[in-house]
C-alpha cells in the first residue's frame, strides 16, 4: 500500500505541481493517474520513488516513510517504465533487463538466466537479446522496458505514460498483455496517462486529476462512468459514458432462447455449430444472390458454395464473403461467460435480426439473446435499485 | 635545384633512412602525448563543466584564446622554460591545442546522453558515480572520439612547426630541404606526416567501431 498524506510539491519558480494530495494506492492493484498535462500526474509518480520529494506531506510505503529509505535503495525495490522506454543504447537488450539484477549485484549468469525468462515472459523472442536497443521497433522496446522494469521482481511498479508512443494496434496489445501479466503477477501499479480510455481499461482504481495537482475523483471505472463528481471529470470522461459502463457489466445475466431463431430469422451453423449467420424467412429477400431460400434445419451447409471440403476454422474474411455468397446476413456473437453487456449489444446491432448469438468458448451456438432480453438486462443495469 | 636534379632521389632517402626513422618516432612521441595528456585533462574539467554548466563558457573562451596563440609564438615564450629544441616545449602548447578541442568534445559527449536514459538510470537505482561510469561516460564515446580524431590529426601536422625552434620531428625535413633547395626531405616529410595523420585517424575509426557497436548501428539504421 502506497499512501499519500497531504502531499505538496511547489516547485522553485512558484508553481504548484501537486495540491494537498491525499489517497491510497492499494497493494496488487492497478491504480491509474489520469488528467490533463499539468495536472501533475507525473510528478506524483515521481515522489514514489524519490525521483522528486515533496515540499509538504508524506508518502508512506507499506507503513514506512519513504523519505528513511535512502533513494538508490528505495529506487531498486520498485519498477519503473517511462514512455520512451529509457533503454540503454550501449547495451544488448538482456542487459538492459538485467540491469536491477546488476545493481544488487546478482551474478552476471543468474542475473542474464533471470532477463532471459522475463524476455519469454512479456512476450518477446529471446533471440533479440543480443541486439541492441535501436534494432528493435517502438513496440518491443517497450516490452524490454517492462520487462526491465520487473527484472528484481519489485512489489511495485511504476509507469508513466509507457504506451503512449506507440501506435493504436501495438497500445492495445501492449495493454492487453499488461493485463495478462498483472493477473499473473499481481504487483502494486502506478499508472500514469493522459488517455482515460486506457486508464478505465487498466486501472482498478481511477485517480482523476485537474490542473494544479488537484485530485478531483478517485473510484474504480464502473463508478467514475456512472457518477463523475462534477463537471470536470464528466468532461474529461468524454462522451460514451453509458456504453462504455456496459463494459463493466457482464453479459452472463442475459436471458438465452436456446431455439435456432426466432420468427423471420434462422440462424445457420456449420458442422461444427459454429455461426455462418441469419437468413431471412417468411419471403423477406436476402440481400447477397437476390433470391429466397429458407434455411433447412439439419442442412446448414446447404448452397454451392458452402458444400464439400474445407479447413476447420475458415479465415474470419474467408467465411465472411461464403457467407455473403450464400445469402446469409452479418452477424454478431457473445460469450456469455467471458463478454460485457457491452459486446453482447454490439452483437445484436451487428444483425439485421436484432439479435445477438451466444456462442460458447470454442465459439459454437448455445443460443439467441433477443432484443427483449437486452432490454431487460439493460435496465437493470442502469436501474436505481442495482446493489 | 639543379636542371638535372629528379623530384625525388631514392639513393638520398636509403643513404638517410636511420634519421629519418629517429625523426618519425620524435614526431610520433610529440604528437600523440598531448593528446594523451590533453585527455586526461579534459575528462575531469569537462565532468565539471557538464556537472556546473556556469563553468563550461569561461572554460571554452578560456581554451579559445589559447588555440588563437600562434604555436610558433607560444614555442619562443616556453624556450626560457623549458630549454631549445627540448620536447616539453612542443609538448606544452600542442596539450593546450587539444583541450580547446577534447574539453568540448567531452561536454557534448555528456550532453549526448538522451535525458529519457539519464532519468531512467536514476529511476533503476544507479547513484551518481555508477551512472556516471556504466551509463553516461560509453553513450559519450562517440562523441569524445569523434573529438579525438580532430586532435589528433591537428597534434600531427602541428608538432612540425616546432622544427623552427630546432625539435620538430618530421618538420625538421621541410627546413633541411628549404635551406638547401633540395626537394626530397621536404617531400619525403609530407608524405610521412600525411601516412601518419591517416594512420591514426584510421586506428581511432577502428577503435570506435570496437568499442561502440551500438553507436555504428545507430548510424546505419
Amino acid at each position: 500500500m502506497i499512501t499519500f498524506e497531504g502531499v505538496t510539491k511547489r516547485f522553485g519558480d512558484g508553481t504548484v505541481a501537486v495540491d494537498n494530495l491525499n489517497l491510497q494506492v492499494p497493494t496488487g492493484a492497478v491504480t491509474v493517474f489520469v488528467g490533463p498535462s499539468g495536472c501533475g500526474k507525473t510528478t506524483s509518480l515521481r515522489m514514489i520513488n524519490r525521483m522528486i520529494d515533496p515540499t509538504e506531506g508524506r508518502i508512506l510505503l507499506d507503513g514506512e516513510d519513504i523519505r528513511k529509505i535512502d533513494p538508490p535503495a528505495l529506487r531498486r525495490g520498485i519498477g519503473y517504465v517511462i514512455q520512451a522506454a529509457g533503454l540503454f543504447p550501449h547495451r544488448k537488450i538482456v542487459d538492459n533487463v538485467a540491469t536491477v539484477p546488476y545493481l544488487l549485484g546478482w551474478d552476471k549468469k543468474k542475473a542474464r538466466a533471470r532477463a532471459m525468462e522475463l524476455m519469454e515472459r512479456v512476450g518477446l523472442d529471446t533471440k533479440l537479446a543480443e541486439r541492441y536497443p535501436f534494432q528493435l521497433s517502438g513496440g518491443q522496446q517497450q516490452r524490454v522496458g517492462v520487462a526491465r522494469a520487473l527484472a528484481a521482481d519489485p512489489p511495485v511498479l511504476l509507469m508513466d505514460e509507457p504506451f503512449s508512443a506507440v501506435d493504436p494496434v501495438v497500445r492495445t496489445s501492449l495493454q492487453d498483455e499488461l493485463l495478462r501479466l498483472q493477473a499473473e503477477l499481481q504487483k502494486t501499479i502506478v499508472f500514469v496517462t493522459h488517455d482515460i480510455d486506457e486508464a478505465i481499461k487498466l486501472g482498478d482504481t481511477v485517480a482523476v486529476m485537474r490542473v494544479g495537482g488537484r485530485l478531483a475523483q478517485i473510484d474504480d471505472p464502473p463508478t467514475l462512468l456512472a457518477e463523475p463528481a462534477d463537471d470536470f471529470v464528466e468532461g474529461f470522461l468524454g462522451k460514451d459514458r453509458g456504453i462504455r459502463r456496459l463494459s463493466f457489466v457482464p453479459a452472463g445475466g442475459l436471458a438465452v432462447r436456446s431455439e435456432q431463431g426466432i420468427p423471420g430469422w434462422s440462424v445457420v451453423l456449420d458442422d461444427d455449430r459454429r455461426p455462418l449467420g441469419w437468413r431471412a424467412e417468411g419471403g423477406r429477400p436476402s440481400e447477397g444472390n437476390g433470391y429466397d431460400s429458407p434455411a433447412k434445419e439439419g442442412d446448414p451447409l446447404e448452397g454451392p458454395v458452402l458444400n464439400g471440403t474445407r479447413p476447420e476454422r475458415p479465415p474470419a474474411g474467408e467465411a465472411r464473403t461464403r457467407a455473403a455468397a450464400a445469402g446469409l446476413q452479418p452477424f454478431g456473437t457473445v460469450d456469455l461467460n467471458k463478454d460485457s453487456l457491452r459486446a453482447a449489444l454490439d452483437a445484436a446491432l451487428l444483425a439485421p435480426s436484432g439479435c445477438a448469438i451466444a456462442v460458447d468458448g470454442e465459439g459454437r451456438f448455445t443460443g439467441i439473446v433477443t432484443r427483449e432480453a437486452l432490454d431487460a438486462a439493460l435496465a437493470r443495469a442502469t436501474g436505481p435499485a442495482d446493489g | 635545384m639543379g636542371d638535372a636534379e629528379p623530384l625525388v632521389r631514392w639513393d638520398w632517402i636509403g643513404r638517410n633512412w636511420p634519421d629519418i626513422q629517429g625523426l618519425l618516432v620524435d614526431h610520433v612521441i610529440m604528437a600523440i602525448l598531448p593528446v594523451l595528456l590533453g585527455l586526461l585533462v579534459a575528462l575531469p574539467l569537462g565532468l565539471a563543466s557538464a556537472r556546473w554548466r556556469v563553468l563550461y563558457q569561461p572554460t571554452v573562451s578560456l581554451m579559445n584564446v589559447v588555440y588563437s596563440l600562434p604555436s610558433l609564438a607560444v614555442f619562443i615564450v616556453l624556450i626560457p622554460l623549458t630549454g631549445l629544441a627540448n620536447r616539453a616545449t612542443v609538448i606544452i602548447p600542442l596539450t593546450f591545442y587539444s583541450l580547446a578541442v577534447l574539453i568540448p568534445a567531452v561536454v557534448d559527449g555528456l550532453g549526448s546522453v538522451p535525458a529519457h536514459v539519464s532519468q531512467s538510470a536514476v529511476a533503476m537505482g544507479f547513484g551518481p558515480m555508477r551512472r556516471l561510469i556504466q551509463v553516461d561516460l560509453p553513450i559519450a564515446v562517440p562523441v569524445v572520439l569523434a573529438g579525438l580524431r580532430v586532435a589528433t590529426v591537428s597534434s600531427i601536422s602541428l608538432v612540425s612547426v616546432g622544427a623552427l625552434i630546432g625539435r620538430g620531428g618530421l618538420g625538421y625535413l621541410f627546413i633541411d630541404g628549404w635551406q638547401r633547395q633540395f626537394s626530397t626531405p621536404i617531400l619525403v616529410g609530407i608524405v610521412l606526416v600525411v601516412v601518419l595523420a591517416v594512420l591514426a585517424d584510421g586506428l581511432l575509426v577502428l577503435a570506435q567501431r570496437l568499442l561502440t557497436p551500438w553507436a555504428r548501428a545507430r548510424r546505419t539504421a
